[in-house]
């Protein structure tokens, strides 16, 4: 059994990884998520893209949710502002992907800023039913641009890798030789989206760990003793605010370049955000770790219900799409009512049953 | 080795001058002209029966509400439009009465956020861990650890405020106040709910912080006795306003307390402290209100 490293100083107390079995799990998790893309088949690639996809996405509302407790139902219209902005800039001025991401970020982010202010009136369900307006607004609003847009047609997404004509024949996604080795378009977003997906997680866990962070758990649990203690409020909201947009801007833009083609209504509906919002709770709120672990199991559900689901009797009848709904509701009652802390209960139950093995407790 | 910076006293004149205080809630009048002065390195107490205003001058003081009338004024400064977390920044510190540690973060984490004004870090560095958020969260780390070794609280350094004792979140909630390097530490009610050795040692923190980081205590209590011994100045609140002042010796000995604490007898005058009384008969209602 690994005991702990001595912790002979404070930045080595900070430090994400601070011994050599944290390092050397690293090692062996990184390996593993590099090989992925090589042995997963293509169904279950496309599933890893959108399962990093929906890391960043619950990163993005667990720092307003989970850290900053802003109750958000308009995620999806964040998604929708990145994911539209990364497509039309793409498909209107052929703008390569990596500039078109980031502004898709930067759209998201202003708009979270502009509602943030909002939040200082608002708080808990009063919030929730602004933020959730801010969906069919965002929608509508997409539908009217349909110059730039194309409205319910939808628009295709492409991912053009440097400016001009002739370059943006050549899409990111088209397979290609890497030195001798065939990667198929697939493959390449997945390594994209991974180190994207580790950004963000990075992001969110320094967030966590920084005096930005510890003020939004501040005015979260009792914003009165946060601002005696010198926390500002409205600041603190309306940072978590944009910081989260931004970050689901992204993680829409990502969607839209993982679908080639995208539509408004669905996927950017009330649906969306309330998915997100089950993810959080799911992985267990006020964590990174909460954060990545709801949204893999989320997204890794429905193919895994679809297995499973034709091996269960009364359940094999019923069709792919309610087979994995029926189960997925289980799955979430189950966790809520035997593990409120969500999956990230679990993993420290599973921790401490190593930790003090071979005894019981 | 606890290290204690003592900031220095040589100020001449009150640190914080409160000037005729009003605040009325809609019909409730809680202070009514109020007038008090805290001077440098010294513990003052504020008694008072209970709804006596003791809370709402608090209140007044760190900003979270604003007097219809007068003045706070803290190192000559009008307070006057300083929100909540501009007078923290200027060096006035809150212990709550009911306590208000954050539940779900641990001790650590409590401390650090007393001293989250004294963050010299941008959004972005914290976002992006660059050196200068991890040399503050050393910096930081290190003054906060003075005060958990001050304050005995080694062994709940990393658990989660909501699992602890009551008397130990008290020490927290007190290690969270100083942590902010505050010149006055308001103090409401810190022995309320503590044992008898946790009361007598909340009465060593509050010496030693007075005596050796040379801070100024602003301090409601009931327990009398602890004022009595403790306190260098004593005001006295009644209904909003302020029926007596002076060192703890006089304020027992004054008649306007005795009657606003113990209520008066059918003559009208003030009774005497309950030890006294005992043959009084026992339906004269000692502890009854005028």
């Amino acid at each position: 059994m690994p005991t702990r490293a001595l912790v002979t100083s404070y930045a080595q107390d900070l430090a994400l990884f601070p011994d050599r079995w944290h390092r050397l799990g690293l090692v062996l998790f990184s390996a593993l998520l590099l090989t992925l893309p090589w042995v997963a088949d293509p169904r279950w690639l496309s599933v890893s893209n959108l399962a990093l996809v929906a890391i960043v996405g619950s990163v993005a509302l667990m720092i307003l949710t989970g850290f900053a407790g802003q109750i958000s139902m308009g995620h999806a219209a964040f998604l929708a502002l990145g994911a539209y902005t990364t497509a039309v800039l793409g498909e209107q001025w052929a703008l390569p992907f990596w500039l078109a991401l980031p502004a898709g970020g930067a759209v998201a982010a202003a708009v979270g800023l502009a509602i943030g202010p909002f939040a200082l009136r608002l708080r808990g369900l009063y919030l929730a039913i602004v933020t959730l307006g801010l969906v069919f607004l965002v929608n509508h609003m997409l539908l009217t641009f349909s110059d730039l847009t194309h409205g319910v047609s939808g628009i295709a997404v492409p991912m053009v890798t440097w400016f001009g004509a002739e370059a943006s024949a050549t899409d990111f996604r088209s397979a290609t030789q890497w030195g001798g080795l065939r990667v198929v378009g697939d493959q390449k977003l997945y390594f994209l989206f991974l180190a994207l997906a580790t950004g963000a997680v990075w992001v969110g866990k320094n967030v966590q760990r920084s005096n930005t962070g510890r003020a939004m758990m501040a005015v979260r649990d009792q914003d009165l003793a946060a601002s005696v203690l010198g926390v500002d409020p409205a600041r603190t909201k309306v940072t978590a605010f944009g910081l989260s947009s931004f970050l689901a801007g992204i993680a829409g833009g990502m969607f839209a370049l993982q679908q080639q083609y995208i539509t408004i209504e669905p996927p950017f509906d009330l649906n969306m955000s309330i998915e997100y919002i089950a993810m959080i709770v799911l992985g267990g709120m006020g964590t990174v770790f909460g954060a990545v672990a709801g949204a893999v199991a989320l997204v890794a559900l429905s193919p895994l219900a679809e297995i499973v689901g034709r091996q269960l009797p009364l359940i094999e009848r019923l069709s792919s799409a309610q087979q994995s709904t029926v189960l997925f509701s289980a799955l979430v009652l189950a966790v809520l009512v035997f593990e409120p802390m969500g999956l990230l209960g679990l993993w420290l139950r599973i921790k401490r049953y190593f930790a003090a093995w071979p005894f019981r407790y | 080795m606890v290290v204690l910076i003592p900031s220095p006293t040589t100020r001449q004149g009150p640190l914080l001058e409160l000037d005729d205080l009003h605040l009325a809630f809609s019909g409730v009048r809680a202070l009514k002209g109020v007038s008090l002065e805290v001077s440098p390195g010294s513990l003052h107490a504020v008694i008072g029966p209970n709804g006596a205003g003791k809370t709402s001058l608090f209140n007044c003081i760190s900003g979270v509400y604003e007097p219809q009338r007068g003045t706070v004024r803290f190192l000559d400064q009008d307070l006057h439009a300083h929100r909540p977390h501009e007078r923290s920044a200027l060096g006035i510190a809150r212990m709550f009465q009911n306590l208000a540690v954050f539940d779900q973060l641990t001790v650590l984490e409590n401390l650090l956020l007393g001293r989250h004004h004294l963050y010299r870090t941008t959004f972005w560095q914290d976002a992006l861990w660059l050196p200068r958020a991890r040399q503050q969260e050393v910096a930081h780390r290190e003054r906060v650890e003075d005060l958990i070794d001050f304050l005995h609280l080694e062994r709940y350094r990393k658990l989660p405020a909501g699992m602890l004792p009551y008397g130990v979140l008290k020490r927290v909630e007190l290690g969270r106040a100083l942590c902010m390097e505050p010149q006055l530490l308001l103090l409401d009610e810190p022995a309320a709910g503590l044992n008898r050795e946790e009361t007598e040692d909340m009465a060593r923190y509050m010496l030693d912080i007075r005596d050796e980081m040379g801070l100024s205590l602003l301090l409601i209590e009931h327990d009398l006795g602890l004022v009595m011994d403790l306190a260098d100045r004593v005001s006295v609140l009644d209904f909003g306003e302020k029926i007596a002042e002076g060192p703890p010796a006089d304020i027992r000995d004054d008649p306007s307390v005795r009657k606003a604490y113990l209520g008066t007898n059918e003559l009208g005058q003030a009774k005497s402290p309950p030890e006294e009384t005992a043959d009084d008969k026992p339906d004269s209602g000692a502890s009854e209100r005028p």
